[in-house]
């Protein structure tokens, strides 16, 4: 039996005119998680939102809420309630009554819904003497609250976020990411959160959902959708990977050797996929688990050896915690390594720098989805569509 | 750069600055003079010079002798303002609400509706008339000029209605419905109080528009005048100052409409971000008034 907050999306798909929004996708949200819906623009992460509250309504397939279909339903019978991007507070009514909006258009008498109005501002801890405030006196942060308590008052089993941090400065960001996070955990209601930021989604959600061009690439925890990506498009959009590519050459004892098209061999353990020689394969490495080594003679070559990579410094930003480093090898994509602070400031590089970066085995991650990436090398990667998106996020 | 000035002004601002007086004057030099002249002495003529100062000609416009039928043609136009005014108002406002949509034809009725604007008004009216003749009603100002001005004051209401609602973001619909309201409970609480001040726009014009109206209006008003068709008949047969008291009162009922509607205007708006601050005081505010300026700056700062 689903419990009342689970969300099942049934080959849901959705076309505006010619252009198809989502793409025959399933997913489950159970009860009480918060999920993030996680994608570049225009992936069709905000028509699913809007699909699940009925301010769209599905081209094929159903969307089911605590186990029954809500075709057809408006979004107060679905009890689902959506805090909208830019949250859309009605301008002509104060916070008091844009909070109670809902009960009066139910009929609440005025001293009642105002008593619960308050009540609800409360646990969104919004002061009292912004209740009288008109939206437009207020900061984005007070409006965010408002806007969360308009919906709250519905006791929705379901709150449906369109990108509910984009309006506010970084610093505002970080403090509602983690009150969000706090009110979903007090209400144990399911949340789904629609952003295009990674590192918003992975500290929130308990469920990731990264997608791309209408589809699901992964739906994971945050953990697994950040160390164990399923494609390349996951590990470049998540970031803090190095994606490789290559031909299979060898499978032995669990561990895939691929060359590349510059001849630099990289050693992947296979787990339960088995990939044949010959066959196109991708991996990652992560960025924090690879070392950089000055080198004194001018660039040899690392044909030689197995998960090495050698160019020249890029790009060194100091992050607080840990440096980035951004490698430029030869006819390949950009490498980069996140050195922790104390070991990179023990051997300082400088941008121009021949460097090899290496890493061990263990620490690489065969991708299975997106066999169709194109073999690195030969051409420096040119910028697809999607990467783009990544690149902007 | 050479300025002609000590005072750095280029000679460029001189001449803008006569140009834009001259062009004033021409704007407002008639007004003026009809003005003036409507105070005119009790034997003073049509023309400049005064002849002694006096409210006489208003006294005479209201005794209603040979000036015309002044009062009652005064009401007329009132009264047919209003009809116009709520009809504009509500159907420029389901047209916009309609025109929203792209439905069958939106095109060749949204092109209708403006041709009635370009054609001449007093063929218009000519046509109105004759219809209702076709039809054997008798013409009157309640019912075929009413008509014949709705051709006027409609299209325009609806351009409006358009800049209005193109303002409007659909997000306040969709949050009302997400909050449990019906489409009748969206429109009368957030759609129409959002509009408001265009809507008041909308019934500016609508208002004026009918109240000046003359072309459209000539032929099918039947046998009682509104206000303006009243001053024209007096054009021809009255030879007194009076013609002039009448062209100040009706000028000073168009700006008193006008300043009506934008202070409303301007209201709505001043309480939309007041209304927090006078109930604040009002609360904190069996307080004493320290405590209430001290909420003020609160607020104030809260702002930021």
């Amino acid at each position: 039996m689903a419990q009342a907050g689970e969300i099942d999306l049934r080959n849901v798909t959705k076309r505006f005119d010619q252009t198809l929004a989502v793409d025959d996708i399933s997913l489950t949200i159970p009860h009480g998680a918060y999920c993030c819906l996680l994608g570049p623009s225009g992936c069709g992460k905000t028509t699913i939102l809007r699909m699940i509250a009925g301010h769209e309504t599905p081209t094929a397939g159903d969307i089911r809420i605590g186990g029954e279909s809500v075709a057809g339903q408006p979004p107060v019978r679905r009890g689902t309630a959506m805090m909208f991007q830019n949250y859309a507070l009605f301008p002509h009514l104060n916070v008091l009554d844009n909070v109670a909006f809902n009960l009066k258009v139910r009929g609440v008498g005025k001293a009642e819904r105002h008593a619960r109005a308050r009540e609800v501002l409360a646990q969104v801890q919004l002061d009292r003497q912004f209740a009288e405030r008109m939206p437009a006196q207020l900061s984005g942060g007070q409006q965010q609250r408002v806007a969360l308590s308009r919906a709250l008052i519905t006791k929705p089993r379901v709150l449906l976020l369109d990108e509910p941090l984009s309006a506010l400065d970084e610093f505002l960001r970080l403090q509602m990411r983690g009150e969000l996070r706090r009110i979903q955990r007090e209400l144990g209601i399911t949340f789904v959160h629609v952003t295009h930021t990674q590192l918003e989604a992975i500290a929130v959600a308990d469920l990731v959902v990264v997608m791309d061009q209408g589809r699901i690439e992964q739906a994971a925890s945050a953990h697994e959708i950040y160390t164990l990506p399923a494609s390349a498009y996951v590990a470049r959009f998540m970031g803090g990977q190095n994606v490789l590519a290559g031909t299979v050459v060898s499978v032995e004892g669990g561990v895939a050797t691929l060359v590349d098209g510059t001849g630099a061999r990289f050693a992947t353990p296979v787990k339960s996929a088995a990939p044949a020689e010959g066959q196109q394969i991708a991996c990652c490495v992560r960025r924090d688990r690879v070392e950089v080594e000055k080198l004194h003679a001018p660039s040899r070559s690392s044909g030689d050896a197995t998960n090495v990579v050698s160019g020249a410094v890029h790009a060194i930003e100091y992050q607080g915690s840990y440096v980035k480093v951004t490698i430029d090898v030869p006819r390949s994509e950009q490498f980069v390594a996140n050195l922790a602070d104390h070991v990179f400031f023990a051997t300082p590089l400088d941008i121009g720098d021949a460097v090899q970066a290496r890493w061990a085995t263990e620490d690489v991650h065969l991708l299975t989805g997106d066999s169709t990436q194109p073999p690195t090398g030969a051409r420096p990667a040119p910028l697809r569509g999607r990467e783009r998106g990544s690149r902007s996020g | 750069m050479v300025t002609g000035s000590s005072s750095g002004r280029p000679w460029t601002f001189y001449a803008l600055a006569a140009f834009f007086t001259l062009f004033v004057l021409f704007l407002y030099g008639p007004m003026s003079a009809i003005f003036i002249l409507s105070f005119q002495g009790p034997n003073g003529g049509l023309t400049f010079p005064m002849n002694g100062v006096s409210f006489h000609w208003f006294a005479a416009l209201v005794a209603q002798q040979r000036s015309g039928d002044f009062v009652g043609s005064f009401g007329r136009s009132i009264t047919l303002a209003a009809l116009v005014l709520v009809i504009t108002v509500v159907i420029s406002i389901m047209a916009g609400l309609a025109f929203r949509y792209r439905f069958r034809g939106a095109t060749a009725v949204f092109y209708m509706a403006i041709a009635s604007l370009i054609m001449p008004g007093l063929l218009l009216g000519l046509g109105v008339g004759l219809m209702f003749q076709f039809a054997h009603i008798p013409p009157a100002w309640f019912s075929s000029a009413l008509g014949a001005q709705l051709t006027w004051t409609l299209p325009f209401g609806l351009l409006i209605m358009f800049a209005v609602f193109s303002r409007f973001n659909r997000a306040y619909e969709e949050a009302a419905r997400d909050l449990g309201a019906s489409q009748w409970q969206t429109l009368w609480h957030v759609v129409l109080p959002i509009l408001l001040p265009g809507i008041i726009g909308v019934a500016l014009f609508g208002f004026t528009l009918s109240y000046d109206e003359f072309p459209r209006t000539l032929i099918p008003i039947g046998s009682r005048n509104t206000l303006p068709l009243e001053i024209w008949a007096m054009t021809t047969d009255v030879t007194s100052p009076a013609l002039y008291a009448l062209g100040t009162l009706t000028t000073a009922v168009s700006f008193v409409v006008i300043a009506l509607a934008l202070t409303s205007i301007a209201l709505i708006q001043r309480r939309r971000a007041r209304r927090e601050r006078d109930r604040a005081d009002r609360r904190e505010g069996r307080a004493a008034a320290p405590t209430a300026a001290a909420a003020r700056v609160g607020a104030g700062s809260g702002d930021a």
